[in-house]
């Protein structure tokens, strides 16, 4: 497939939650002298939200969806679909979107699509379900994004701890026969996808006592990581972010026949201020153009394109016509960009998530 | 492709390293300065000047600059 047009499809708003819950990078316990300052240097990264006391990443959408049909003024009964993007579910063996559909009160005659997946999976995602609505089968959807990865990492990892936050965002899309075109570009490069993979607790490597033992002890640092543990091949996900996903978003402006240089807003995937950096020279285009939310809310993996959107671009989005060049990448390995235009939709500054 | 220049072009990465005391037998993870972020402008100067991509197992399997050096040309 590669590429994808989707038509009759429109994006009506996009909302993000965040956890109350802030970790700061200043004070990880396992710098030395002047360390912390470099990372935060490099990362971009000073701060992230992390979910605590059993919040999950649906939790977070839940609330940003809420607040979305509020603000929309859509009845529950008219959505008639809803897709649910994360690599960190509630329950092993129940697809966490009929969570969200219970919570949300929707309606029986609504579809409910999981899809497991990482960072590029709001723009994955929107490409599957928005290709369901296309044909008109499906009037009014929710696309869940979210993850809450936090609390499966390790609490010494100084190469993954320092980036990773945790947020759940809601987008609503509506069939609309006049609706731009929204195009896609979408790849896969799977035997390079070990570099990101946590390879024990599940049905290929179960645990068993002793390595059950070992990573509660990791999780909660009471064990050093040994040597080489780190959770991910920072260099060799480095390499593919810079080549890969610049390629792809050319790629995608031709095919779409839009300049990139007249694009308002071009959204990368936020993996790391480095990162988002070489990229954007990759490109050539005004770094202006190219919103960063890294400061505040560090790599949220597969909701980090709406959050930046959100945190960053709010006025913009709701108050007129923006055009969108976003690539979202990792996971997989893969990638996927997206071209989209929106006319003055709902998208609020990041809202907190409360218990109330 | 030139050694001499490449080794010019690995030394940029450092914050504060002179070429000069670069050689293309130098041992580079052994120096003082080496650490990931290094690594990781290893990687984008390579990808640059050079449009070729060079993975986490190539920095780990090449010692000294000359063999990075070599597996970039081979890839050329």
């Amino acid at each position: 497939m590669s590429f994808l047009t989707v038509k009759n499809v429109s994006i009506k708003g996009v909302v993000s939650c965040v956890p109350p819950f802030v970790e700061e990078n200043i004070s990880l316990p396992f710098y030395k002298d002047g360390e912390a300052e470099e990372v935060i240097r490099s990362t971009g990264i000073e701060r992230r939200h992390v979910v605590k006391n059993g919040i999950t990443a649906s939790d977070l959408c839940f609330k940003a969806g809420s607040e979305l049909i509020k603000q929309l003024g859509w009845e529950k009964e008219s959505i008639d679909g809803i897709c649910y993007v994360t690599q960190s579910p509630d329950y092993i063996n129940h697809p966490t979107g009929f969570v969200l559909h219970e919570k949300m009160e929707l309606s029986d005659d609504c579809m409910v699509l999981d899809l497991f997946h990482g960072c590029p999976g709001w723009v994955v995602g929107m490409s599957a379900i928005a290709s369901v609505m296309s044909s008109g089968a499906l009037k009014r959807v929710l696309l869940f994004v979210g993850d809450s990865t936090t609390p499966w990492g390790y609490a010494n990892d100084r190469e993954s701890r320092p980036l990773f936050g945790d947020c759940g965002t809601a987008t609503a899309l509506e069939f609309n026969e006049m609706a731009a075109p929204i195009h896609f570009h979408i790849g896969t490069k799977s035997s390079d996808g070990w570099a990101l993979v946590r390879k024990e607790g599940a049905l290929r490597n179960p645990y068993t006592r002793e390595s059950f033992e070992k990573e509660i002890r990791l999780r909660e640092g009471t064990l050093e990581l040994e040597g080489n543990a780190d959770t991910m091949d920072g260099m060799s996900v480095f390499s593919f972010g810079i080549t890969v996903p610049p390629k792809s978003m050319k790629k995608l402006c031709e095919y779409a026949n839009v300049n990139i240089m007249s694009v308002d807003k071009v959204v990368i995937h936020q993996a790391n201020l480095f990162m988002v950096e070489k990229i954007v020279k990759k490109l050539k285009i005004d770094p202006n153009k190219a919103p960063i939310s890294l400061k505040e809310y560090g790599n949220v993996t597969n909701a980090s394109i709406p959050l930046t959107i959100c945190s960053q671009c709010h006025n913009e989005y709701s108050s007129g016509k923006v055009s969108t060049l976003v690539c979202g990448f990792g996971t997989g390995l893969s990638w996927g960009s997206a071209y989209f235009e929106t006319d003055k939709i709902i998208c609020p500054d990041v809202i907190i998530y409360d218990e109330k | 492709m030139d050694l001499q220049e490449f080794i010019n072009n690995f030394a940029e990465q450092f914050d504060d390293i002179d070429a000069s005391t670069l050689a293309a037998n130098t041992n580079f993870k052994d120096l003082e300065e080496w650490n990931s972020l290094v690594a990781l402008s290893v990687i984008a100067m390579i990808d640059e000047e050079y449009d070729v991509t060079v993975k986490g197992d190539d920095i780990r399997k090449s010692t000294t600059i000359e063999e990075l050096f070599n597996t970039v040309k081979e890839r050329m």
